[in-house]
């Protein structure tokens, strides 16, 4: 993939997790504990027992949330790839970090979904 | 160079190499350093920064909520009673107020980073700047246009907001 079509690609997944992240901290933070805790708007995560975990369960929210690891892992690791080009060039080393970002990237894509599907499984 | 593919060199190819080695150390410095240099430097750090500060806080997010499902060992569908005690375990590790402020801080860098970067997508695609001019001295870049000053300190003052909502929200900072 060119240069020109990977920063493209950054510039989406930017706008994804603009919109996937808007998504995440307004049903993890605001709209869950409003059920519990009439008209609070502050932050109340913390004083209801597990409330993150109906936001898991929704099939659509856990997509959204698909969406948003998927979205900023891509944007983090293309991001730090394009550091250590400023830093290094493309040669060299940087070869070897790129595999090295690129396993990482795979690794959360991987372990986050288990994360999202357990969630989404519990009985 | 390889054919007619033009590849550029890194910083540390334009700094002097010493003796101990530390060329990657002075790169990273002269990437750093936004001083002697216009606003747009100083938003280039600024972003760059910010960026990786809030892909280490991904990262470390990514194996913390994984840890409320009891960690990388598990793989498969867990009771409801085993993940409220994952959860129950991670949540009195979280309990200390430095994290709190940690996330504060990540409000912030995340939304300087979100803006600025939307700043930037407009730049790329050309829009929001002034039309080109001949270089002369001071050598203000003609792309930094005032619209495009605003948007910067726009990103500043939303992050600056993000982080005292964020204190006030996690912390009770400014309540009475």
């Amino acid at each position: 993939m060119r240069e020109r079509h990977l920063m493209l690609l950054h510039y989406a997944t930017g706008l994804g997790i603009l919109v996937f992240g808007a998504i995440h901290v307004w049903v993890v933070f605001f709209t869950y504990p409003l059920q519990d805790t009439i008209w609070e708007t502050t932050l109340q995560f913390d004083n209801l027992p597990f409330a993150v975990l109906p936001v898991y369960r929704n099939t659509l929210l856990a997509l959204s949330l698909f969406g948003l690891l998927v979205c900023t892992t891509v944007h983090a690791i293309n991001g730090l790839r394009v550091i250590i080009i400023e830093l290094f060039g493309p040669r060299g080393i940087t070869t070897l970090l790129t595999k090295v970002l690129i396993g990482l990237g795979a690794f959360l894509v991987i372990y986050g979904t288990r994360t999202i599907l357990i969630a989404n499984m519990i009985t | 160079m390889m054919g007619n593919v033009f590849e550029p060199p890194g910083l540390s190819e334009f700094v002097h190499k010493r003796k101990d080695g530390s060329a990657v150390l002075s790169s990273l410095i002269v990437m750093l350093n936004p001083s002697k240099y216009g606003l747009e430097r100083w938003s280039y750090v600024l972003q760059r920064i910010s960026g990786v500060v809030v892909s280490f806080y991904f990262i470390a997010h990514v194996l913390e909520t994984g840890n409320f499902f009891g960690g990388i060992t598990v793989w498969g569908p867990i009771s409801y009673e085993t993940a409220k005690q994952s959860y129950e375990a991670v949540k009195a590790f979280l309990k200390d107020p430095l994290f709190d402020a940690g996330l504060a801080v990540i409000g912030l860098l995340v939304a300087f980073h979100s803006f600025n970067g939307i700043r930037l997508i407009l730049a790329h695609f050309g829009l929001a700047l002034k039309r080109p001019s001949r270089p002369e001295p001071p050598y203000w870049p003609s792309s930094f246009s005032n619209l495009q000053r605003a948007l910067f300190w726009l990103s500043i003052g939303l992050a600056v907001f993000a982080l005292v909502y964020t204190l006030d929200s996690l912390m009770g900072v400014f309540r009475s």
